[in-house]
Protein backbone atom coordinates (compact mmCIF):
# COMPACT_ATOMS: atom_id res chain seq x y z
CA UNK A 1 0.00 0.00 0.00
CA UNK A 2 1.30 3.02 -1.13
CA UNK A 3 -0.39 6.10 0.83
CA UNK A 4 -0.50 9.47 -0.91
CA UNK A 5 2.18 12.05 -0.19
CA UNK A 6 4.86 9.35 0.02
CA UNK A 7 7.62 9.92 -2.58
CA UNK A 8 8.71 7.52 -4.75
CA UNK A 9 10.81 6.89 -7.58
CA UNK A 10 10.62 6.04 -11.53
CA UNK A 11 13.37 5.48 -14.08
CA UNK A 12 12.17 7.95 -16.55
CA UNK A 13 13.79 7.10 -20.46
CA UNK A 14 17.35 6.00 -18.32
CA UNK A 15 17.39 8.53 -15.70
CA UNK A 16 15.77 8.21 -11.97
CA UNK A 17 13.30 10.77 -11.07
CA UNK A 18 12.05 11.20 -7.64
CA UNK A 19 7.60 11.74 -7.65
CA UNK A 20 7.32 13.87 -4.60
CA UNK A 21 3.73 14.60 -3.40
CA UNK A 22 1.38 12.92 -6.24
CA UNK A 23 -1.65 11.72 -4.99
CA UNK A 24 -2.62 8.16 -4.66
CA UNK A 25 -4.95 7.93 -7.49
CA UNK A 26 -2.38 9.57 -9.82
CA UNK A 27 -1.95 7.63 -12.89
CA UNK A 28 1.05 7.36 -14.90
CA UNK A 29 0.20 9.61 -17.56
CA UNK A 30 -0.76 12.64 -14.92
CA UNK A 31 2.70 11.88 -12.65
CA UNK A 32 4.75 11.81 -15.77
CA UNK A 33 3.03 15.08 -17.21
CA UNK A 34 1.59 17.04 -14.03
CA UNK A 35 5.13 15.83 -11.49
CA UNK A 36 7.82 15.61 -13.75
CA UNK A 37 6.72 17.88 -16.75
CA UNK A 38 7.43 14.66 -19.52
CA UNK A 39 4.67 16.23 -21.68
CA UNK A 40 5.43 13.71 -25.03
CA UNK A 41 3.36 11.72 -23.24
CA UNK A 42 -0.48 13.16 -24.88
CA UNK A 43 -3.07 13.02 -22.02
CA UNK A 44 -6.38 12.38 -24.22
CA UNK A 45 -9.24 9.77 -23.22
CA UNK A 46 -7.98 9.19 -19.84
CA UNK A 47 -9.57 5.75 -20.63
CA UNK A 48 -6.82 3.22 -22.03
CA UNK A 49 -8.70 3.90 -25.85
CA UNK A 50 -6.91 6.47 -27.87
CA UNK A 51 -3.02 5.50 -27.15
CA UNK A 52 -1.63 9.00 -27.37
CA UNK A 53 -0.03 8.36 -23.53
CA UNK A 54 1.80 4.73 -24.67
CA UNK A 55 4.58 4.12 -22.83
CA UNK A 56 7.01 1.23 -22.48
CA UNK A 57 6.60 0.19 -19.04
CA UNK A 58 8.87 -2.60 -18.07
CA UNK A 59 9.40 -2.96 -21.79
CA UNK A 60 5.69 -3.46 -22.28
CA UNK A 61 3.72 -1.45 -24.06
CA UNK A 62 1.43 0.07 -22.32
CA UNK A 63 -1.57 3.26 -21.89
CA UNK A 64 -0.43 5.04 -19.12
CA UNK A 65 -3.36 6.28 -18.32
CA UNK A 66 -4.59 3.31 -16.87
CA UNK A 67 -1.32 2.19 -14.64
CA UNK A 68 -1.25 3.91 -11.21
CA UNK A 69 2.06 5.86 -10.71
CA UNK A 70 2.95 4.34 -7.39
CA UNK A 71 2.30 0.66 -8.87
CA UNK A 72 4.68 1.91 -11.20
CA UNK A 73 7.32 2.73 -8.59
CA UNK A 74 10.68 1.38 -9.12
CA UNK A 75 9.60 0.42 -13.00
CA UNK A 76 11.36 1.17 -16.39
CA UNK A 77 9.40 3.59 -18.25
CA UNK A 78 10.52 4.96 -21.80
CA UNK A 79 8.86 7.57 -23.54
CA UNK A 80 9.18 8.75 -27.44
CA UNK A 81 11.90 10.43 -26.16
CA UNK A 82 14.02 7.53 -24.43
CA UNK A 83 13.52 5.26 -27.35
CA UNK A 84 16.52 6.30 -28.85
CA UNK A 85 18.75 8.14 -31.05
CA UNK A 86 19.51 5.67 -33.53
CA UNK A 87 18.44 2.22 -34.92
CA UNK A 88 14.96 1.03 -35.02
CA UNK A 89 13.66 4.42 -33.15
CA UNK A 90 15.47 6.50 -35.31
CA UNK A 91 14.76 5.16 -38.60
CA UNK A 92 10.71 5.35 -37.29
CA UNK A 93 10.32 8.51 -36.42
CA UNK A 94 12.32 9.49 -39.68
CA UNK A 95 9.91 7.24 -42.19
CA UNK A 96 7.06 9.15 -40.23
CA UNK A 97 8.58 12.40 -41.20
CA UNK A 98 9.18 11.23 -44.99
CA UNK A 99 6.21 9.26 -45.38
CA UNK A 100 4.34 12.19 -43.97
CA UNK A 101 2.54 10.05 -41.34
CA UNK A 102 2.38 12.95 -39.05
CA UNK A 103 -0.51 15.75 -39.79
CA UNK A 104 -0.99 17.55 -36.26
CA UNK A 105 1.10 15.43 -34.40
CA UNK A 106 -0.82 15.11 -31.15
CA UNK A 107 -1.29 10.97 -31.94
CA UNK A 108 2.66 10.66 -32.95
CA UNK A 109 5.13 10.19 -29.91
CA UNK A 110 1.91 7.38 -29.16
CA UNK A 111 2.27 5.85 -32.51
CA UNK A 112 6.04 5.94 -32.58
CA UNK A 113 6.34 3.80 -29.38
CA UNK A 114 3.52 1.58 -30.66
CA UNK A 115 5.18 0.73 -33.61
CA UNK A 116 8.91 0.55 -32.30
CA UNK A 117 7.49 -2.01 -29.61
CA UNK A 118 5.70 -4.05 -32.58
CA UNK A 119 8.44 -4.00 -35.13
CA UNK A 120 11.07 -5.17 -32.26
CA UNK A 121 8.35 -7.66 -31.44
CA UNK A 122 7.58 -8.71 -35.40
CA UNK A 123 9.93 -6.86 -37.53
CA UNK A 124 8.03 -8.73 -40.84
CA UNK A 125 5.17 -7.89 -39.65
CA UNK A 126 2.38 -8.18 -42.47
CA UNK A 127 -0.24 -4.83 -43.16
CA UNK A 128 -3.04 -7.03 -41.24
CA UNK A 129 -0.54 -7.68 -38.57
CA UNK A 130 0.48 -3.84 -38.32
CA UNK A 131 -3.03 -3.09 -37.77
CA UNK A 132 -4.13 -5.11 -35.36
CA UNK A 133 -1.30 -4.32 -33.51
CA UNK A 134 -1.64 -0.50 -33.68
CA UNK A 135 -5.68 -0.58 -33.11
CA UNK A 136 -5.20 0.76 -29.85
CA UNK A 137 -3.72 4.20 -31.33
CA UNK A 138 -6.37 6.35 -32.84
CA UNK A 139 -5.37 8.90 -35.33
CA UNK A 140 -7.52 11.37 -36.61
CA UNK A 141 -5.75 13.19 -39.41
CA UNK A 142 -3.99 10.66 -41.34
CA UNK A 143 -6.49 7.65 -42.52
CA UNK A 144 -3.88 5.51 -41.29
CA UNK A 145 -2.53 5.13 -44.73
CA UNK A 146 0.32 7.01 -44.36
CA UNK A 147 1.10 5.29 -40.95
CA UNK A 148 1.40 1.95 -42.72
CA UNK A 149 3.54 3.38 -45.37
CA UNK A 150 5.75 4.23 -42.65
CA UNK A 151 6.28 1.31 -41.32
CA UNK A 152 6.96 -0.27 -44.84
CA UNK A 153 9.46 1.86 -45.14
CA UNK A 154 11.49 1.20 -42.31
CA UNK A 155 10.54 -2.54 -43.05
CA UNK A 156 12.78 -2.01 -46.80
CA UNK A 157 14.99 0.39 -44.81
CA UNK A 158 16.30 -2.32 -42.57
CA UNK A 159 16.07 -5.02 -45.60
CA UNK A 160 13.43 -6.90 -44.26
CA UNK A 161 11.06 -5.82 -47.13
CA UNK A 162 12.35 -5.68 -50.83
CA UNK A 163 13.67 -1.97 -51.63
CA UNK A 164 11.17 -0.33 -54.19
CA UNK A 165 13.90 -0.24 -57.01
CA UNK A 166 13.80 -3.98 -56.32
CA UNK A 167 10.12 -4.52 -56.08
CA UNK A 168 10.07 -2.77 -59.37
CA UNK A 169 13.31 -4.44 -61.29
CA UNK A 170 10.90 -7.79 -60.50
CA UNK A 171 7.53 -7.38 -62.11
CA UNK A 172 6.16 -10.34 -59.59
CA UNK A 173 6.65 -7.87 -56.81
CA UNK A 174 8.85 -11.15 -55.27
CA UNK B 1 -2.62 -5.99 4.92
CA UNK B 2 -5.82 -6.30 3.09
CA UNK B 3 -7.52 -7.43 6.17
CA UNK B 4 -6.28 -4.56 8.56
CA UNK B 5 -7.53 -2.32 6.07
CA UNK B 6 -10.51 -3.39 6.08
CA UNK B 7 -11.01 -3.55 9.71
CA UNK B 8 -10.02 0.13 10.12
CA UNK B 9 -12.95 1.23 7.89
CA UNK B 10 -11.17 2.28 4.86
CA UNK B 11 -12.30 2.10 1.48
CA UNK B 12 -10.10 -0.31 0.16
CA UNK B 13 -9.62 -1.52 -3.70
CA UNK B 14 -7.64 -3.72 -4.87
CA UNK B 15 -5.20 -2.95 -8.35
CA UNK B 16 -4.15 -5.34 -10.66
CA UNK B 17 -3.57 -4.27 -14.20
CA UNK B 18 -5.43 -1.29 -13.30
CA UNK B 19 -7.15 -1.12 -16.96
CA UNK B 20 -10.53 -0.56 -15.56
CA UNK B 21 -9.87 0.98 -11.62
CA UNK B 22 -7.54 3.37 -12.90
CA UNK B 23 -9.49 5.32 -15.27
CA UNK B 24 -12.46 5.35 -12.35
CA UNK B 25 -10.30 6.18 -9.51
CA UNK B 26 -9.37 9.49 -12.16
CA UNK B 27 -13.05 10.24 -12.87
CA UNK B 28 -14.01 10.14 -9.12
CA UNK B 29 -16.53 6.66 -10.31
CA UNK B 30 -14.28 5.46 -7.49
CA UNK B 31 -13.25 6.26 -4.39
CA UNK B 32 -10.22 4.88 -2.62
CA UNK B 33 -8.48 6.01 0.89
CA UNK B 34 -6.00 2.91 0.28
CA UNK B 35 -5.27 0.60 -2.92
CA UNK B 36 -3.15 -2.51 -2.31
CA UNK B 37 -1.75 -3.02 -5.59
CA UNK B 38 -1.59 -7.28 -6.54
CA UNK B 39 0.91 -6.72 -9.39
CA UNK B 40 4.04 -7.70 -7.97
CA UNK B 41 2.50 -10.64 -6.03
CA UNK B 42 4.15 -12.77 -7.69
CA UNK B 43 2.45 -16.43 -6.78
CA UNK B 44 -0.84 -14.88 -8.39
CA UNK B 45 0.93 -14.35 -11.80
CA UNK B 46 1.76 -17.91 -12.29
CA UNK B 47 -0.20 -20.65 -14.66
CA UNK B 48 -0.26 -24.69 -14.11
CA UNK B 49 -1.51 -27.12 -16.08
CA UNK B 50 -2.46 -30.75 -14.16
CA UNK B 51 -3.70 -34.06 -15.56
CA UNK B 52 -7.04 -32.95 -15.89
CA UNK B 53 -7.22 -29.20 -15.02
CA UNK B 54 -5.66 -26.32 -15.68
CA UNK B 55 -5.21 -23.05 -12.71
CA UNK B 56 -4.41 -19.74 -13.86
CA UNK B 57 -3.55 -17.35 -11.40
CA UNK B 58 -5.42 -13.92 -11.08
CA UNK B 59 -2.07 -11.76 -12.12
CA UNK B 60 -1.79 -13.93 -15.17
CA UNK B 61 -3.05 -10.87 -18.12
CA UNK B 62 -4.43 -11.80 -21.16
CA UNK B 63 -0.64 -10.97 -22.98
CA UNK B 64 0.46 -14.27 -21.48
CA UNK B 65 -3.06 -16.39 -21.94
CA UNK B 66 -3.03 -15.76 -25.70
CA UNK B 67 -0.78 -17.75 -27.10
CA UNK B 68 -0.83 -20.39 -24.35
CA UNK B 69 -1.76 -23.57 -26.41
CA UNK B 70 -2.87 -26.03 -23.66
CA UNK B 71 -5.90 -23.83 -24.15
CA UNK B 72 -7.21 -22.78 -27.03
CA UNK B 73 -10.38 -21.48 -26.39
CA UNK B 74 -8.90 -19.42 -23.57
CA UNK B 75 -6.12 -18.00 -25.67
CA UNK B 76 -8.79 -17.22 -28.15
CA UNK B 77 -11.07 -15.33 -25.61
CA UNK B 78 -7.37 -13.23 -24.49
CA UNK B 79 -6.75 -12.83 -27.94
CA UNK B 80 -9.77 -10.60 -28.75
CA UNK B 81 -9.50 -8.46 -25.52
CA UNK B 82 -8.91 -4.57 -26.04
CA UNK B 83 -5.75 -3.48 -28.02
CA UNK B 84 -2.25 -4.77 -27.53
CA UNK B 85 -1.68 -1.93 -24.67
CA UNK B 86 -4.73 -3.41 -23.08
CA UNK B 87 -3.80 -6.95 -23.20
CA UNK B 88 -0.65 -6.59 -21.59
CA UNK B 89 -1.58 -4.97 -18.74
CA UNK B 90 -5.61 -6.65 -17.87
CA UNK B 91 -5.28 -9.64 -15.76
CA UNK B 92 -7.98 -12.48 -14.94
CA UNK B 93 -8.68 -10.91 -11.38
CA UNK B 94 -9.38 -7.68 -12.76
CA UNK B 95 -12.00 -9.33 -15.22
CA UNK B 96 -13.26 -11.72 -12.14
CA UNK B 97 -13.36 -8.05 -9.83
CA UNK B 98 -14.97 -5.75 -12.47
CA UNK B 99 -17.48 -8.35 -13.77
CA UNK B 100 -18.23 -6.85 -17.13
CA UNK B 101 -21.85 -8.02 -18.82
CA UNK B 102 -20.16 -9.06 -22.16
CA UNK B 103 -16.39 -9.43 -20.27
CA UNK B 104 -14.58 -11.90 -22.69
CA UNK B 105 -13.11 -14.02 -20.37
CA UNK B 106 -16.31 -13.96 -17.69
CA UNK B 107 -18.31 -15.61 -20.92
CA UNK B 108 -15.79 -17.87 -21.56
CA UNK B 109 -14.91 -19.73 -18.03
CA UNK B 110 -18.72 -19.79 -17.62
CA UNK B 111 -19.44 -21.39 -20.85
CA UNK B 112 -16.24 -23.98 -19.45
CA UNK B 113 -17.29 -24.27 -16.29
CA UNK B 114 -14.48 -22.58 -14.56
CA UNK B 115 -13.80 -22.55 -10.95
CA UNK B 116 -12.74 -19.32 -8.70
CA UNK B 117 -10.39 -19.34 -6.12
CA UNK B 118 -10.63 -16.82 -3.37
CA UNK B 119 -8.54 -15.95 -0.42
CA UNK B 120 -9.33 -14.07 2.80
CA UNK B 121 -8.45 -14.34 6.64
CA UNK B 122 -10.28 -17.16 6.98
CA UNK B 123 -8.83 -19.03 4.54
CA UNK B 124 -8.68 -20.42 0.70
CA UNK B 125 -12.06 -21.45 -0.78
CA UNK B 126 -12.90 -23.08 -4.57
CA UNK B 127 -16.44 -21.52 -5.89
CA UNK B 128 -17.91 -22.42 -8.79
CA UNK B 129 -18.20 -19.41 -11.48
CA UNK B 130 -21.44 -18.88 -11.43
CA UNK B 131 -21.86 -19.39 -7.50
CA UNK B 132 -18.50 -16.77 -7.25
CA UNK B 133 -20.49 -14.27 -9.43
CA UNK B 134 -24.02 -14.72 -7.32
CA UNK B 135 -21.75 -14.03 -3.68
CA UNK B 136 -19.05 -11.78 -4.89
CA UNK B 137 -15.68 -11.71 -2.84
CA UNK B 138 -15.90 -11.27 0.78
CA UNK B 139 -14.89 -7.69 1.56
CA UNK B 140 -11.70 -8.65 3.03
CA UNK B 141 -10.69 -11.08 0.39
CA UNK B 142 -9.07 -11.50 -3.34
CA UNK B 143 -9.36 -13.72 -6.20
CA UNK B 144 -5.97 -15.61 -6.44
CA UNK B 145 -6.80 -18.50 -9.10
CA UNK B 146 -9.41 -19.90 -11.28
CA UNK B 147 -9.27 -23.48 -12.54
CA UNK B 148 -10.91 -24.97 -15.74
CA UNK B 149 -10.95 -28.39 -17.35
CA UNK B 150 -8.04 -29.60 -20.12
CA UNK B 151 -10.39 -28.94 -23.41
CA UNK B 152 -11.71 -32.36 -24.51
CA UNK B 153 -12.39 -30.84 -28.19
CA UNK B 154 -13.31 -27.67 -29.91
CA UNK B 155 -13.86 -24.49 -28.60
CA UNK B 156 -14.61 -21.11 -29.81
CA UNK B 157 -15.48 -17.42 -28.89
CA UNK B 158 -16.91 -15.05 -30.50
CA UNK B 159 -17.95 -11.35 -29.82
CA UNK B 160 -19.96 -8.64 -31.01
CA UNK B 161 -19.34 -4.56 -30.95
CA UNK B 162 -18.04 -1.30 -31.68
CA UNK B 163 -14.37 -0.71 -32.09
CA UNK B 164 -13.02 -3.51 -30.26
CA UNK B 165 -10.12 -1.85 -28.93
CA UNK B 166 -11.34 0.61 -27.48
CA UNK B 167 -14.79 -0.51 -26.42
CA UNK B 168 -15.86 -3.84 -24.65
CA UNK B 169 -18.14 -6.39 -26.86
CA UNK B 170 -21.97 -5.81 -26.94
CA UNK B 171 -22.38 -9.58 -27.12
CA UNK B 172 -20.21 -12.68 -26.75
CA UNK B 173 -20.13 -16.03 -27.02
CA UNK B 174 -18.66 -19.14 -26.14
CA UNK B 175 -19.10 -22.60 -27.21
CA UNK B 176 -17.42 -25.10 -25.75
CA UNK B 177 -17.61 -28.83 -26.61
CA UNK B 178 -16.24 -32.17 -25.57
CA UNK B 179 -16.50 -34.80 -27.35
CA UNK B 180 -14.79 -37.22 -24.69
CA UNK B 181 -17.81 -36.37 -22.28
CA UNK B 182 -20.36 -35.89 -25.11
CA UNK B 183 -21.16 -32.26 -24.08
CA UNK B 184 -21.90 -28.89 -25.60
CA UNK B 185 -21.82 -25.88 -23.24
CA UNK B 186 -23.25 -22.32 -24.53
CA UNK B 187 -22.58 -18.98 -22.46
CA UNK B 188 -23.76 -15.87 -24.04
CA UNK B 189 -22.27 -12.48 -22.19
CA UNK B 190 -23.90 -9.04 -22.65
CA UNK B 191 -27.46 -9.89 -22.36
CA UNK B 192 -27.92 -9.78 -18.84
CA UNK B 193 -26.00 -8.29 -15.88
CA UNK B 194 -24.00 -11.65 -15.42
CA UNK B 195 -23.17 -14.46 -18.70
CA UNK B 196 -25.66 -16.83 -18.69
CA UNK B 197 -25.39 -20.76 -19.89
CA UNK B 198 -28.01 -21.86 -22.54
CA UNK B 199 -29.06 -25.09 -21.12
CA UNK B 200 -31.69 -25.96 -23.65
CA UNK B 201 -29.78 -24.94 -26.50
CA UNK B 202 -27.08 -27.22 -25.37
CA UNK B 203 -29.13 -30.34 -24.35
CA UNK B 204 -30.67 -30.23 -27.81
CA UNK B 205 -27.01 -29.52 -29.12
CA UNK B 206 -25.90 -32.88 -27.62
CA UNK B 207 -28.72 -35.15 -29.09
CA UNK B 208 -28.07 -33.96 -32.57
CA UNK B 209 -24.38 -34.16 -32.80
CA UNK B 210 -22.98 -37.08 -34.28
CA UNK B 211 -20.72 -38.19 -31.92
CA UNK B 212 -17.99 -40.27 -33.79
CA UNK B 213 -17.66 -37.53 -36.61
CA UNK B 214 -17.87 -34.28 -34.51
CA UNK B 215 -20.16 -32.75 -36.71
CA UNK B 216 -24.01 -31.61 -36.68
CA UNK B 217 -26.79 -31.23 -39.36
CA UNK B 218 -27.16 -27.73 -41.21
CA UNK B 219 -30.71 -27.82 -40.11
CA UNK B 220 -29.50 -28.21 -36.37
CA UNK B 221 -26.97 -25.54 -36.48
CA UNK B 222 -29.62 -22.94 -37.04
CA UNK B 223 -31.92 -24.27 -34.47
CA UNK B 224 -29.55 -23.99 -32.12
CA UNK B 225 -29.21 -20.35 -32.95
CA UNK B 226 -32.83 -19.79 -32.68
CA UNK B 227 -33.18 -21.88 -29.04
CA UNK B 228 -30.29 -19.07 -28.16
CA UNK B 229 -32.76 -16.26 -29.38
CA UNK B 230 -35.44 -17.82 -27.17
CA UNK B 231 -33.60 -18.54 -23.85
CA UNK B 232 -32.52 -15.01 -24.01
CA UNK B 233 -35.95 -13.43 -24.87
CA UNK B 234 -36.73 -14.39 -21.41
CA UNK B 235 -33.88 -13.32 -19.67
CA UNK B 236 -35.02 -9.73 -18.35
CA UNK B 237 -33.47 -7.05 -20.23
CA UNK B 238 -31.79 -4.91 -16.85
CA UNK B 239 -28.69 -3.77 -19.05
CA UNK B 240 -28.80 0.43 -20.38
CA UNK B 241 -29.75 0.08 -23.91
CA UNK B 242 -28.13 2.65 -26.23
CA UNK B 243 -29.28 3.21 -29.84
CA UNK B 244 -26.98 0.48 -31.53
CA UNK B 245 -27.70 -2.17 -28.79
CA UNK B 246 -31.21 -2.22 -27.54
CA UNK B 247 -32.54 -5.53 -26.06
CA UNK B 248 -33.90 -6.79 -29.32
CA UNK B 249 -30.19 -6.43 -31.14
CA UNK B 250 -28.62 -8.39 -28.51
CA UNK B 251 -31.04 -10.89 -28.51
CA UNK B 252 -30.91 -11.16 -32.32
CA UNK B 253 -27.21 -11.06 -32.28
CA UNK B 254 -27.17 -14.00 -29.33
CA UNK B 255 -28.23 -16.07 -31.57
CA UNK B 256 -25.91 -15.21 -35.14
CA UNK B 257 -23.01 -15.68 -32.58
CA UNK B 258 -24.22 -19.19 -31.40
CA UNK B 259 -24.84 -20.62 -34.60
CA UNK B 260 -21.42 -19.37 -35.75
CA UNK B 261 -19.47 -20.36 -33.02
CA UNK B 262 -21.36 -23.93 -32.91
CA UNK B 263 -20.60 -24.30 -36.63
CA UNK B 264 -17.14 -23.19 -36.03
CA UNK B 265 -16.76 -26.08 -33.28
CA UNK B 266 -19.19 -28.73 -34.89
CA UNK B 267 -18.61 -28.76 -39.11
CA UNK B 268 -22.55 -28.20 -40.16
CA UNK B 269 -23.17 -31.04 -42.85
CA UNK B 270 -25.85 -31.22 -45.19
CA UNK B 271 -26.47 -34.47 -44.81
CA UNK B 272 -25.01 -36.59 -42.03
CA UNK B 273 -22.78 -38.47 -44.82
CA UNK B 274 -19.68 -38.50 -42.89
CA UNK B 275 -17.78 -35.69 -45.21
CA UNK B 276 -14.92 -34.41 -44.04
CA UNK B 277 -14.53 -30.96 -42.51
CA UNK B 278 -15.61 -28.37 -44.71
CA UNK B 279 -13.26 -25.44 -44.90
CA UNK B 280 -9.76 -25.43 -43.45
CA UNK B 281 -10.54 -22.04 -41.74
CA UNK B 282 -13.51 -24.11 -39.23
CA UNK B 283 -11.69 -27.35 -39.02
CA UNK B 284 -8.31 -25.84 -37.30
CA UNK B 285 -10.57 -23.08 -35.68
CA UNK B 286 -10.01 -24.69 -32.24
CA UNK B 287 -8.05 -27.84 -32.42
CA UNK B 288 -5.85 -27.81 -29.34
CA UNK B 289 -2.63 -26.29 -30.63
CA UNK B 290 -3.40 -24.41 -33.72
CA UNK B 291 -4.11 -21.53 -32.04
CA UNK B 292 -2.37 -19.52 -34.68
CA UNK B 293 -2.22 -15.40 -33.57
CA UNK B 294 -1.52 -14.15 -37.00
CA UNK B 295 -4.51 -15.63 -38.60
CA UNK B 296 -5.88 -13.20 -40.21
CA UNK B 297 -9.53 -15.09 -39.44
CA UNK B 298 -8.44 -15.40 -35.49
CA UNK B 299 -7.97 -11.66 -35.26
CA UNK B 300 -9.78 -9.35 -33.38
CA UNK B 301 -10.65 -7.23 -36.18
CA UNK B 302 -12.54 -10.15 -37.79
CA UNK B 303 -13.98 -10.55 -34.27
CA UNK B 304 -14.97 -6.87 -33.60
CA UNK B 305 -16.65 -7.07 -37.20
CA UNK B 306 -18.90 -9.79 -36.19
CA UNK B 307 -17.13 -12.93 -35.47
CA UNK B 308 -15.13 -12.86 -39.02
CA UNK B 309 -17.50 -14.55 -41.17
C1 LIG C 1 -9.94 0.47 -23.78
C2 LIG C 1 -10.40 -0.78 -23.10
C3 LIG C 1 -10.84 -1.87 -23.85
C4 LIG C 1 -11.29 -3.01 -23.22
N1 LIG C 1 -11.70 -4.06 -24.00
C5 LIG C 1 -12.15 -5.18 -23.41
C6 LIG C 1 -12.59 -6.27 -24.20
O1 LIG C 1 -12.55 -6.23 -25.43
N2 LIG C 1 -13.05 -7.38 -23.55
C7 LIG C 1 -13.09 -7.45 -22.19
O2 LIG C 1 -13.53 -8.47 -21.67
N3 LIG C 1 -12.66 -6.44 -21.41
C8 LIG C 1 -12.20 -5.31 -21.99
N4 LIG C 1 -11.77 -4.27 -21.22
C9 LIG C 1 -11.89 -4.39 -19.75
C10 LIG C 1 -10.65 -4.69 -18.94
O3 LIG C 1 -9.48 -4.73 -19.63
C11 LIG C 1 -10.84 -5.97 -18.14
O4 LIG C 1 -11.96 -5.92 -17.34
C12 LIG C 1 -9.57 -6.34 -17.35
O5 LIG C 1 -9.53 -7.73 -17.22
C13 LIG C 1 -9.43 -5.73 -15.98
O6 LIG C 1 -8.22 -6.22 -15.42
P1 LIG C 1 -7.18 -5.30 -14.65
O7 LIG C 1 -6.11 -6.19 -14.19
O8 LIG C 1 -6.81 -4.14 -15.46
O9 LIG C 1 -8.12 -4.86 -13.44
P2 LIG C 1 -8.09 -3.60 -12.47
O10 LIG C 1 -8.48 -2.38 -13.21
O11 LIG C 1 -6.84 -3.58 -11.69
O12 LIG C 1 -9.28 -4.02 -11.50
C14 LIG C 1 -10.60 -4.18 -11.99
C15 LIG C 1 -11.55 -4.45 -10.82
O13 LIG C 1 -11.27 -5.71 -10.24
C16 LIG C 1 -10.87 -5.58 -8.88
N5 LIG C 1 -9.79 -6.54 -8.70
C17 LIG C 1 -8.55 -6.51 -9.25
N6 LIG C 1 -7.85 -7.60 -8.92
C18 LIG C 1 -8.66 -8.35 -8.14
C19 LIG C 1 -8.50 -9.62 -7.48
N7 LIG C 1 -7.35 -10.33 -7.56
N8 LIG C 1 -9.54 -10.09 -6.75
C20 LIG C 1 -10.72 -9.39 -6.68
N9 LIG C 1 -10.92 -8.20 -7.28
C21 LIG C 1 -9.91 -7.69 -8.00
C22 LIG C 1 -10.47 -4.13 -8.73
O14 LIG C 1 -10.64 -3.67 -7.41
C23 LIG C 1 -11.42 -3.45 -9.69
O15 LIG C 1 -12.68 -3.28 -9.11
C24 LIG C 1 -11.31 -3.11 -21.81
C25 LIG C 1 -10.86 -2.02 -21.05
C26 LIG C 1 -10.40 -0.88 -21.67
C27 LIG C 1 -9.91 0.26 -20.83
Amino acid sequence: MTAAGESYQLYVDGFPRAVVGAELGDSLLSVLRDTLGVTSVKDACEQGRCGACSVLLDGRLAASCTVLAADADGARVVTVAGLGAVGLARAVRAMFLAEGAVQCGFCTPGFVVAVTDLLTRRPDADDEEIREALAGNICRCTGYGRILAAIRAVQRERGILPSLEESRARPDGG
Amino acid sequence: MLAAAHESGAAVALLSGGTDLVPALRSGERVADAVVALRRVLELRVRGAGADSLTIGAGVTYADLVGWSLSPGLARAARVVGSVQIRNTGTVGGALGSVRPAGDLLTYLTAADAEVLTASPRGTRWRPLGQFLAEGVEADGLVTAVRLARPGGPQVHVKIGGRQAAYPAIVSCAVVVDRVRHRVACAIGGVGRLPARMGGAESFAVDEVDWTTGTIPVQAARRFGDLVVEAVAGISPVLPVGPGESADYRCHAAGVLASRALARCLHPQATRATQPATTTELATDAQPGTARPSDPTAGPGAAGRGGGS
